[in-house]
């Protein structure tokens, strides 16, 4: 027993050795790999042979065709090479499912391969495109790269039995990656811009439609000749003009700073006020500013036509402030009001001050020698000097205070604040110097509402409806003492008010309250003549609608701002009023 | 631009009873109407035929996914288009007559009518089925429809511009219209997917020769 099993070891063990080396075995199991039809026409199925066993073995490929049971041998084993079966255009048929089997064989039994379906309509991969050029083409120093191709052979795009579809891709030599593009069902396609003296490599490959992706063509090589894109010369050109420009213009500039700094920002001119010294203004005090700033022959007289009337409307009560207007004025206002009576909001007609005034005297004078009460020193110093009321208010209050003996002549009936109305001095006169203390002949100062626009309505006082006082003297404390000048007859001085015959008034009527109603020639003005002691109420009235119908009426020469000029060129602001 | 009124008037002389699905082109001689020449029906047709060829490949492969496991034996497949004699072949194809080639064409597209109905209500009803592929379905079946419409379009300006012979118009009958009742009804999803696949594509195939065939001088 031992020696069988021995024996039968023995022997399985020399047999394995002697199997290995002549080892026979039926054939492995072949593998059909693809089939592929180039054109829709044919189509050829290759398979993998499997371990075919130590013996020859023969490979036989079979076909059944959808829904038959007839069996097929392959018709072509060698046009597509080893291990292949090619099936011609008799064979193929479209639109019908091969069942596809190989079969190996060898004298120790066969294998079959797994079947596989096949339809040729989906394993349609065509050759290459065929002929793919590559051209540079010059466009007036715009190159470009123009590739063209043909389609594969074989395929049969004219019948429509095919319609490829073709895809290229182009890279530079020494790139990695390709870039492709479409060219759908073109046969040429553009590269534009390429990189000057580049070497470009293309290849093209092409798809039926509902098919599968060709092989790439064969690379075609092109060389790109060197040149310069326009497009960056042009930048380049016009960059390189603009730098030169640029740098000549700022040097240019440089060297003409100074006259250009003097065109585009013209020095501010410096203040041009005569005799204004800025450090005095700054260290010394106000007075002497102000007194460095009068100089004589001031008010030039040549054009004094051309100033303005400076009005200065004093009033009677505590806190009156002087109010000064007038071009020439350099230091402010002065504002003399009486809070109680405000005439802002009336005309001059409805100003009962005004009309006080003007029932309360002569026909006055146009002219006569004023007092330029802006070329104070001291008084307006004192205005200014806010720190200063008291004299401010001995200032004022010397108004007044002189006026109060001619109470009688003029006097507010509604309240008792006369109304004394100032006016510059005329062309003929130069009075001014008040703080100096000189003595002035005749004053006659008409106080103007400040601009005429801060109120509403602009009290105006005509001519003849001022006071005239005189400055009969001045003290030391600059405070001037007035006398009025109806009481003096004018007399005093060669500088009279000059009495235009034109000025006359007319009486036109007397009321029922003894008010005489003036008449002037050239206007209709109502003048109320105050009868002594008689309050003028009324008069006013009349007076007030008269007035204002009448100075709308009067057609005045307007010189500046609706002054009125009359023949003695005196500036009559009473006729301002119509523009209002 | 006459084309419009005479076809109308012809198709009427005819007495032929197909229903045209959409209005026909320029009916009743409205002024400023634009008749399409020719060469622009058929790339429309051809247009429309790869849409909706690509659609049916789309929704076979969406379904391969999902029943792959539930297909019949392999090569068991039927398609209810098979009593359809078609060309199999780019000879055989070109061999056929214009006309041959028109009807069959319709033939395939008129058997095709009614199951893509079907296949789209058999598809709201596929629980794993994605709307996706039922809006596609549907889509399919107003496509079909449309394709029939525009190749009939074709055929009768063809043979208004002497194309093809009138025989064409025996077609009409309802021989053609009726779809060929299907002996085993029983294909299942995925064999229609496949059946359709592959008979959109005989279409569009049988259209690009046509036109070739027609006009050479088109890109072809």
């Amino acid at each position: 027993m031992r020696r069988n099993i021995a024996t039968d070891l023995i022997f399985s063990i020399l047999f394995t050795v002697v199997a290995d080396t002549v080892c026979i075995t039926p054939p492995g199991k072949p593998k059909l790999t693809s089939c592929r039809s180039p054109e829709k026409e044919t189509f050829t199925c290759w398979w993998q042979p499997g371990y075919d066993g130590g013996l020859p073995t023969t490979y036989a490929l079979y076909y059944r065709l959808e829904n038959k049971q007839a069996v097929y041998e392959c018709p072509d084993y060698r046009t597509a090479g080893k291990n292949s079966c090619f099936f011609n255009k008799n064979d193929t048929i479209i639109w019908v499912n091969y069942n596809i089997t190989v079969v190996a064989t060898n004298r120790l039994g066969s294998s079959y391969s797994d079947p596989e379906e096949v339809d040729v309509v989906y394993i349609v991969q065509p050759y290459p495109p065929e002929n793919v050029t590559v051209l540079v083409k010059e466009d007036e120093q715009d190159p470009y790269l123009r590739v063209s191709w043909e389609k594969p052979r074989n395929a049969d795009t004219g019948s429509g039995w095919i319609t490829l579809v073709y895809q290229l891709r182009v890279k530079l030599k020494n790139q990695d990656e390709w870039e492709e593009h479409d060219a759908m069902q073109q046969k040429t396609f553009n590269v534009f811009s390429p990189h000057s003296g580049g070497t470009y490599m293309v290849q093209v490959r092409c798809k039926p439609d509902h098919g599968l992706w060709s092989e790439w063509s064969a690379t075609s090589f092109v060389q790109v000749p060197d040149y310069i894109p326009w497009e960056r010369s042009k930048w380049m050109v016009i960059t390189v003009f603009s730098v030169l420009v640029f740098v000549i213009l700022s040097g240019t500039l440089h060297l003409k700073r100074s006259s250009l700094k003097h065109y585009l920002l013209p020095p501010v001119p410096g203040p041009k006020i005569k005799g204004f010294d800025q450090k005095l203004l700054k260290g010394g005090k106000s007075e002497d500013v102000f007194n460095a700033l009068v100089m004589p022959g001031f008010p030039p007289s040549s054009d004094y036509e051309d100033l303005l009337v400076d009005y200065l409307e004093v009033n009677d009560n505590e806190d009156q402030e002087l109010m000064l207007d007038g071009k020439d004025f350099q230091d402010g206002c002065l504002k003399l009001k009486s809070p109680s009576d405000n005439d802002s909001g009336r005309g001059s007609c409805d100003s009962h001050t005004l009309l006080m005034e003007k029932c309360g005297k002569e026909e006055p004078t146009l002219e006569s020698p004023v007092v330029e009460v802006k070329a104070a020193g001291d008084f307006l110093s004192t205005e200014t000097q806010s720190s200063t009321p008291e004299p401010a208010d001995a200032q004022t209050s010397a108004w007044p205070m002189v006026l109060s003996p001619d109470q009688n002549h003029y006097h507010s009936p509604l309240k008792g604040a006369p109304d004394v109305f100032i006016s510059p001095p005329t062309s003929s006169q130069q009075e001014h110097t008040m703080p100096t203390g000189s003595k002035h002949n005749k004053v006659l100062h008409e106080l103007s509402v400040n601009g005429l626009e801060d109120r509403g309505d602009a009290v105006i006082s005509p001519a003849r409806t001022m006071e005239y006082v005189e400055v009969q003297k001045v003290s030391q404390q600059n405070v001037l003492f007035l006398r009025p000048l109806a009481e003096q007859n004018l007399s005093s001085n060669t500088t009279s008010i000059e009495m235009p015959g034109e000025d006359y008034s007319k009486v036109k009527g007397v009321t029922n309250d003894n008010v005489l109603l003036l008449q002037q020639e050239a206007s209709t003005q109502c003048h109320s003549v105050y009868q002594e002691g008689v309050q003028e109420e009324p008069c006013p009235m009349i007076q007030q609608t008269q007035l204002g119908k009448q100075i709308a009426h009067n057609p005045p020469t307007v010189v500046h701002g609706g002054m009125q000029l009359t023949a003695s060129g005196y500036v009559d602001t009473a006729t301002m009023m119509p523009t209002y | 631009m006459m084309q419009g009124p005479v076809l109308c008037f012809v198709f009427l002389s005819l007495g032929l009873e197909e229903q045209v699905g959409a209005a026909p082109i320029c009916a009743h001689g409205q002024a400023g109407c634009h008749s399409l020449s020719l060469p622009e029906l058929f790339d429309r047709v051809i247009q429309h035929s790869a849409r909706f060829h690509g659609l049916s490949s789309d929704l076979h492969t969406e379904f391969e996914q999902y029943l792959s496991s539930s297909r019949n034996q392999i090569g068991e497949r039927k398609c209810h288009t098979s009593s359809i004699q078609t060309p199999n072949g780019k000879d055989i194809a070109q061999s056929l007559t214009r006309e041959e080639l028109t009807e069959v064409i319709l033939k395939l597209l008129a058997a095709w009518g009614d199951p893509l109905s079907n296949l789209h209500n058999i598809m709201a009803h596929q629980q794993d089925f994605n709307t996706y592929s039922g809006r596609k379905a549907l889509e399919m079946s107003d496509m079909v429809h449309q394709l029939k419409n525009g190749v009939q379009r074709v055929a009768e300006r063809m043979q208004l511009l002497g194309m093809i012979s009138n025989s064409l118009s025996r077609l009409s009958s309802t021989e053609v219209l009726e779809p060929p009742f299907p002996e085993r009804f029983s294909t299942s999803d995925h064999d229609l997917l496949y059946c359709l696949r592959r008979d959109t594509d005989k279409v569009q195939s049988y259209l690009k020769i046509l036109k070739c065939t027609i006009l050479p001088e088109q890109t072809c």
